[in-house]
């Protein structure tokens, strides 16, 4: 939706919400009039109505629509709700303080609901920055390892070629490539991280993806990557078309097949499935390595690994949670369960309606 | 090969540049250098290379721009190579008339097969083989241009109107991708003007018919975000 589509809503909104207190504030005191004919106590009136401008100044925007909910108030006290009925009178006793109780209510009420909503999105953007912070820790920590490994076997082929055998030296050169190719999957997962928040602010742009084709292509760098596992593809029989950022989600089901080699445990078969429910479109990734155990299982979204703790640079934090990031940001869901054949396999759905995620 | 091929290399970062030239050298090109826009043009224009090599980020100008420029007078085959990931960078410059996009980093292995492809494209285009031969064939799948006939191992595949047209059109430029805009304006006309869902759709049933599973395509790949590619002929 465009800016000033939402602002239109919610001025939309606010005025439904505004009409609705005072329509039921007023509605509820005709009846309790009914009702209490003889006693004809005005006392719950004015209480009925400050709660009505209470309820308005609390869930609306700004501080326009309380006071005016207050001001009508007012009005509506005096010309129904006090004596001469139906008629205005502003020369009743009282009726200044009335005025005042009514707006300083909406007032306060109204600076405090903004108060509240600034706490709020300061505390988004701090767990947001701390976020952002661990990642960058975790990042730079993990591209230490491999820099050091690529420093190291380049000054010893520079320096001591020589010396080396020619296995020596294959060895040297082979770790190299792994180790930049790891380095440049951590990037294209950075990078694609910042495609979440640069182009749309903490969602994504979605357009109509045939699953088959971001597959696909996901299996096919998996594949040069990897040529000698073998991934078993199914999708459904129909083409339907899920809405989707087919590079975020190309980059999910390629960590998920990457995390089943490098942690499965002996993989030497991947399958993956796509399914269509009756409102989402499911992705599974399963292995036939080792699975994990059921304590493992119950833990394995959470934080793991964080930056400092185990040397093992192969650790899958940053994988999982791009993953992770990637799936929230379409709306959709993640799990993990025990596969059939003992291994391990971890799903996500995304929603197949919804533009506004 | 008689005369080695000439290949301008368009790259401001010397290491890039070096380990490019290096390549090409090893494997029987003969390689020019510019570091900027202007230099490549002034490249292309005065010693005609065989193909380019172009790095979308240059000091001077936008890659895209050369690529615009070059396509007014030249078809000579332009490859991308380029750090910008995006889908829509590669439209932009598939659309601008460049031959093939190829991300950094990539390896040589890569950068030799593109450009031996597009080379041979161009050899193809010279030789006036722009309007189709006789048939295209790729493993098992059979395209007859002059019965319109589709067949896989032998048996025919009933496609319709737009289905046969689509695939003929990737057939012609097998190797390359086509973007979705392309195969729109080329298969219902230069005035369609819809979103690529009809395409895809269209694509999604040409697959269930000519591929055994169509989440593995044997002969029209996906550029996702882009566009489609068949697999090259024999």
């Amino acid at each position: 939706m465009t800016e000033p589509g939402r602002r239109a809503a919610r001025t939309l909104r606010d005025l439904g919400l505004t009409a609705g207190m005072l329509a039921a504030a007023a509605g509820l005191c005709f009846l309790l009039g009914q009702v209490d004919h003889v006693a004809h106590s005005d006392a719950y009136v004015s209480m009925l109505f400050i709660l009505a401008v209470f309820l308005t100044a609390r869930f609306t925007s700004g501080y326009a629509w309380g006071i005016g909910a207050a001001l009508v108030s007012v009005l509506l006290v005096n010309f129904f709700f006090t004596y001469p009925y139906f008629a205005f009178n502003f020369l009743l006793p009282g009726y200044p303080i009335t005025v005042a109780c009514m707006l300083a209510v909406s007032l306060l009420t109204s600076a405090m609901t903004t108060r509240i909503k600034q706490v709020e999105q300061l505390r988004g953007e701090a767990a947001r920055e701390k976020m952002r912070g661990n990642l960058l820790r975790a990042v730079s920590h993990d591209f230490r390892t491999p820099l050091t490994a690529i420093m190291g076997a380049n000054s010893t082929l520079a320096e001591s070629s020589a010396q080396l055998t020619p296995e020596e030296r294959a060895r040297l050169h082979r770790n190299i490539a792994e180790d930049a190719q790891w380095l440049l999957r951590m990037v294209e997962n950075l990078l694609t991280v910042t495609r979440i928040r640069e182009e749309t602010g903490g969602g994504v742009e979605k357009t109509p993806q045939l699953p088959e084709e971001v597959v696909a292509e996901a299996v096919d760098k998996f594949h040069r990557h990897y040529p000698e596992r073998e991934v078993t593809v199914s999708v459904p029989e129909t083409a339907e078309l899920c809405p989707m950022d087919p590079m975020l989600v190309e980059q999910v089901l390629l960590n998920l097949m990457e995390n089943a080699v490098i942690h499965g445990g002996a993989v030497r078969r991947i399958a993956l499935t796509v399914s269509a429910a009756a409102d989402e479109m499911r992705f599974c990734v399963e292995d036939d390595g080792g699975g994990v155990s059921r304590e493992q299982l119950r833990h394995f979204f959470e934080d793991r690994a964080p930056a400092g703790t185990g040397d093992g640079r192969r650790n899958m934090g940053i994988g999982l949670s791009v993953c992770q990031a990637i799936v929230a940001a379409h709306g959709g869901r993640m799990w993990a369960e025990h596969a059939q054949g003992g291994g391990l396999a971890v799903s996500f759905a995304l929603p197949m309606k919804g533009e506004e995620a | 090969m008689s005369t080695p091929e000439h290949i301008l290399v368009v790259e401001d970062e010397a290491n890039i540049a070096g380990f490019i030239t290096t390549i090409l050298k090893t494997n029987g090109y003969d390689v020019l250098r510019a570091d900027n826009g202007k230099q490549a043009l002034m490249c292309i224009t005065s010693y005609c290379p065989d193909a380019v090599i172009l790095d979308l980020g240059l000091p001077d100008m936008d890659g895209q721009q050369v690529i615009r420029t070059v396509r007014e007078w030249s078809p000579v085959p332009i490859i991308v190579v380029s750090a910008r990931t995006h889908e829509r960078d590669k439209v932009t410059a598939l659309d601008g008339g460049a031959d093939d996009y190829m991300t950094k980093p990539f390896s040589a292995g890569e950068l030799l097969a593109r450009l031996r492809t597009a080379l041979r494209h161009a050899r193809g285009r010279e030789g006036g083989a722009e309007t189709p031969q006789g048939s295209f064939r790729c493993g098992a799948l059979t395209l007859d241009y002059a019965k319109r006939r589709v067949s896989l191992n032998g048996e025919n595949i009933h496609l319709t109107q737009i289905e046969y047209r689509i695939i003929e059109l990737l057939s012609r430029f097998s190797g390359r991708v086509l973007t979705y805009d392309y195969i729109i304006k080329q298969v219902w006309g230069p005035n369609a003007a819809f979103d690529n869902q009809i395409l895809r759709v269209n694509m999604a049933n040409i697959r269930r018919k000519i591929e055994a599973n169509p989440a593995a395509p044997r002969y029209i790949s996906t550029e996702v975000g882009v566009g489609y590619m068949m697999a090259e002929g024999e």
